[in-house]
C-alpha cells in the first residue's frame, strides 16, 4: 500500500480524537447516549453528520443499553458501527455487550475509562473495564489522544476481519484523556479509505435480510452452543497476532505504530520490568528514562491488549527478567490485587519465578505520579536483589 | 367466524392462499391465541419482513430448539431489554442502504410493558419506522404466570396469589394502547383473535404507514394455562373481552382516535370473567371494581374518540 500523505495537524481532545477516527471509517450507524467523560464522543459526530462529513444514520437512544443494541443489530444487518461510552453506561449493557459478542457482531465502540460503583466516583479509572473481562470482547487499551484516533481505525480494521468478526473495545482513560487537548495528525479520508480497503475483498460475512429465511441468535443448547463458544475462543486467540499485523501495516503506511498486542520500552536489556497500561504509561517512560540514567537496567512494557490477554508476547517480553512491577489503575476484588497484575503471575510458568510486585494507583482521578513511579522502581530494584518486599501496595494508602 | 357476517368472511383467503411460513407442528399450547397471532401476522404482512422477538411465549418456535427454527422467516432475536432498539438498528441500516424493509418486533406484555418499555418509549418517540406488536396475555405466562404490569386488578397469579391475606393483584393493568397513542405513535390499535378482520385492517394500516413512523398494535391474547381457561374457548374469551368493553377494539391515526368496532349494547365484565378461574375468588366488590375500572377507560377511550370526530 501507497505510504500515506501528511494529514492535518490538529490540536484536539481524546474524545475529539475518538470521534475523528470513527468518522474516517463512515460508519452506516452509529448512537449516542451522554455520560461524562465520553459525550463529547457523541456531539463530535452528531456535528460531523450535521456538516454532511458522514451520511452515517445517528441514533440518539434513550440509554446505554438501546445504543448496544441498536448498533449489534445494525451489525447483523451488514453494517459498519460505532459507538461510545462509559462507566456506568457500559455497565448499563453489560447484557447487550455479551450478545453482541456472542452473536460475532463487529462492533467498534471507544470507551473513556472511569470509576464504577461504590460512592459515585465521576472521575477516571479502569474498573469499568475490568467488569468487562469476560464479555468475549476484544479489549484496546492506549496512551494518548493520537493513539486513540488512530486505534479507532485500526479496530475496525480488526473488527471486521473475516477471521475474527469479534467486537473491539477502544479504552482511553477518562477525563486524562478525553479531556486532554494535545496535537493529533488527522489521517486524510482516501488514507483511511485504502487503509480499509482490504475488508471489502474478503468474503462477506452473513447478513440478515429481509424476506430471506435466516434467524439469528436462535436457540442452541448441548453441541451447537459448545461450537459457538469454541469458535469464539479460536477468533479471540487469532486476534493476538492479528493486531501485530494491523499495527504493523499502520505503521507502514501512517508512520505510526504502537506494537500491536504490547509496546516494549528498553526491555532488552532491562533486569526490572515495569508494567503499565494506558496514560500512565508515558509518566512511567520518563521516569524509567531517569532511572536509567542512574544506572538501574529498568525496562517498561506497555499493555495495550487486555483481551485476549497477549500471554506470548508479554511472556517473550518478561522471561528472563529478575522482578517485575505491575501498575493498575483498577481493583481485583476478592483478590487484593491489581487484576493486571493478577492475570501476570499467571504467566509464572512461561517466565518463571521472582517477584512480582502489584501496585494499586490513580483509582478516581488520584494520579499516579513520577515520585509514585520512582517508588515502584525502587521496590521492584530490591526485590530484584532478594531483598524482602510487599506483594501488594495500595500507593495513596501508604503516603 | 366474524361475528354477524353471513357469506364466508375474506379473512379466510388469508390463509389459503398465503405460503404457510410454519412448521406444522410448533411448540405451543393447543388453542394457544399467541399461536394464531404468530401465524395470522405473516399472512396478512408477507414474509418479507424481519421479525424481533425476545424470550417469552413465542420464542421456543421463533427461536427453535437446538434443531433449527419452526418457521422460514427473517427472525432477528435478542433480550427483552433490546428488542424495540435492535428493531431500529435493522430499520436505520436498511434505509441507509435504500433497502425497503418491514421491521416487526412481536413480543409479550412482560416485554413491551416491563423490563422493555424504556426502549419501547424511546423507539415511539423517536419515531422510528418499525411495528411493534404485543400480544398481551396479562402476565409472564412462559415462565409460570407470574404478574406483569398488564396483568388486571384482582388476578390470581403465581405472584400475586390468593389466600387469607393474598387478594390477588392489589393494582389495575398498565393501559399500555394508551400510553403508546400518547406517545405520539403514528399509529395505535388495539386487537384481538375474535374481530381477525379488524386485526388484518390494522396490520396492514400500520404497513401502509410505517414509512411515516412508528406504529404499535396491541392484542388481547388469553393464555389457556396462566388464566385456566378451557382449552376450547379462548376466542370466546376474546369475543367477551370485546363484549364486555373490557379489551375495546379502537385505533388512533396520527391521533385521530377512533372505535372500529363499538358494542351496542356491552355484557357486565362477569361475562368475561366467569370464562376463566383466574379471577374466581373474586367476590362481588372485586368484580364490581373490575368492572369499574373497565367503565372508566372505556369512557376515557370515548371521549378521545368523539374529541377526534
Amino acid at each position: 500500500m501507497a505510504k500515506a500523505q501528511k494529514g492535518q495537524v490538529r490540536v484536539i481532545t481524546g474524545n475529539a480524537a475518538a470521534a475523528y477516527g470513527a468518522m474516517l471509517c463512515r460508519p452506516d450507524v452509529a448512537t449516542s447516549y451522554p455520560i461524562t467523560p465520553m459525550s463529547e464522543v457523541a456531539e463530535q459526530l452528531s456535528a460531523f453528520r450535521a456538516d454532511g462529513l458522514v451520511d452515517t444514520e445517528m441514533v440518539e437512544v434513550e440509554g446505554e443499553n438501546s445504543a448496544m443494541n441498536v448498533v449489534t443489530a445494525a451489525s447483523m444487518a451488514g453494517g459498519r458501527v460505532f459507538t461510545a461510552t462509559s462507566s456506568w453506561g457500559l455497565v448499563f449493557m453489560y447484557d447487550a455487550v455479551q450478545q453482541a459478542s456472542g452473536f460475532r457482531a463487529p462492533v467498534v465502540m471507544a470507551i473513556a475509562n472511569r470509576e464504577t460503583p461504590g460512592i459515585l466516583a465521576v472521575s477516571g479509572g479502569q474498573q469499568d473495564i475490568i467488569s468487562m473481562r469476560d464479555t468475549g470482547w476484544i479489549q484496546i487499551i492506549v496512551e494518548d489522544c493520537q493513539e486513540i484516533l488512530d486505534s479507532v481505525i485500526m479496530a475496525f480494521r480488526l473488527a471486521e476481519d473475516f477471521d475474527i468478526q469479534l467486537p473491539v473495545m477502544v479504552n482511553y482513560d477518562g477525563f486524562y484523556l478525553s479531556y486532554l487537548a494535545t496535537a493529533v495528525e488527522i489521517p486524510e479520508r482516501e488514507d483511511a479509505d485504502q487503509f480499509l480497503a482490504p475488508l471489502k475483498q474478503q468474503p462477506e460475512r452473513p447478513r440478515l435480510v429481509p424476506g430471506e429465511p435466516l434467524s439469528c441468535g436462535t436457540h442452541g443448547i448441548e453441541i451447537g452452543f459448545m461450537e459457538l463458544r469454541y469458535k469464539h475462543c479460536a477468533a479471540l486467540e487469532r486476534a493476538t497476532a492479528k493486531l501485530d499485523e494491523i499495527d504493523k501495516e499502520f505503521g507502514e503506511i501512517f508512520g505510526r505504530s504502537y506494537g500491536g498486542q504490547i509496546e516494549e520500552y528498553r526491555t532488552e536489556d532491562a533486569e526490572i520490568v515495569l508494567v503499565t497500561s494506558g496514560s500512565a504509561t508515558g509518566t512511567a517512560r520518563t521516569v524509567v528514562d531517569a532511572k536509567r540514567a542512574e544506572g538501574i537496567k529498568v525496562g517498561l512494557v506497555k499493555l495495550r491488549l487486555f483481551r485476549p490477554f497477549p500471554r506470548k508476547r508479554l511472556a517473550e517480553a518478561l522471561k528472563g527478567k529478575k522482578a517485575i512491577g505491575v501498575i493498575d489503575r483498577s481493583v481485583g476484588f476478592g483478590w487484593n490485587c491489581g487484576p493486571m497484575y493478577m492475570e501476570i503471575r499467571a504467566l509464572t510458568p512461561e517466565i518463571g519465578i521472582i517477584p512480582m510486585l502489584s501496585y494499586i494507583d490513580g483509582l478516581a482521578n488520584l494520579d499516579i505520579t513520577i515520585p509514585h513511579i520512582e517508588r515502584v522502581i525502587d521496590e521492584v530494584s530490591a526485590a530484584a536483589q532478594g531483598k524482602p518486599y510487599q506483594e501488594v501496595t495500595w500507593i495513596p494508602m501508604e503516603e | 367466524m366474524v361475528e354477524g357476517t353471513k357469506k364466508r368472511n375474506k379473512i379466510f383467503d388469508y390463509f389459503r392462499e398465503k405460503e404457510e411460513l410454519y412448521a406444522g407442528g410448533v411448540a405451543w399450547c393447543p388453542g394457544c391465541t399467541l399461536e394464531l397471532t404468530a401465524r395470522f401476522v405473516p399472512k396478512v404482512l408477507g414474509k418479507d419482513m424481519v421479525l424481533v422477538g425476545c424470550p417469552g411465549c413465542s420464542a421456543p418456535v421463533f427461536y427453535g430448539q437446538n434443531v433449527g427454527t419452526w418457521h422460514r422467516m427473517t427472525y432477528y432475536s435478542c433480550l427483552m431489554t433490546g428488542v424495540p432498539s435492535s428493531a431500529t438498528g435493522l430499520a436505520r441500516y436498511y434505509k441507509k442502504i435504500g433497502k425497503d424493509a418491514t421491521i416487526v418486533c412481536f413480543t409479550g406484555d412482560g416485554c413491551a410493558a416491563d423490563i422493555g418499555f424504556q426502549p419501547l418509549s424511546g423507539a415511539a418517540e423517536r419515531n422510528e419506522n418499525i411495528i411493534y406488536i404485543c400480544y398481551d396475555n396479562e402476565g409472564y405466562m412462559n415462565t409460570g404466570y407470574q404478574r406483569s404490569s398488564t396483568t388486571p386488578l384482582g388476578a390470581w397469579t403465581s405472584t400475586t396469589p390468593v389466600g387469607i391475606a393474598g387478594k390477588g393483584k392489589p393494582t389495575p393493568s398498565k393501559n399500555m394502547p394508551l400510553i403508546m397513542a400518547m406517545h405520539g405513535a403514528v399509529y395505535v390499535a388495539t386487537a384481538t383473535l375474535s374481530h381477525l378482520e379488524d386485526f388484518a385492517k390494522k396490520l396492514l394500516k400500520a404497513k401502509e404507514k410505517k414509512d411515516e413512523g412508528f406504529a404499535y398494535i396491541h392484542v388481547f391474547a388469553p393464555c389457556l394455562m396462566g388464566w385456566r381457561i378451557e382449552p376450547d374457548s379462548s376466542i370466546e374469551v376474546c369475543r367477551a373481552a370485546v363484549r364486555t368493553n373490557y379489551f375495546p377494539l379502537w385505533e388512533a391515526e396520527n391521533g385521530k382516535f377512533r372505535l372500529t368496532h363499538e358494542v351496542a349494547s356491552p355484557k357486565p365484565v362477569t361475562e368475561l370473567t366467569k370464562l376463566m378461574r383466574k379471577f374466581s375468588h373474586l367476590k362481588e366488590d372485586g368484580l364490581a371494581e373490575l368492572q369499574k375500572v373497565a367503565d372508566e377507560r372505556y369512557a376515557l377511550i370515548k371521549s378521545l374518540c368523539d374529541a377526534s370526530k
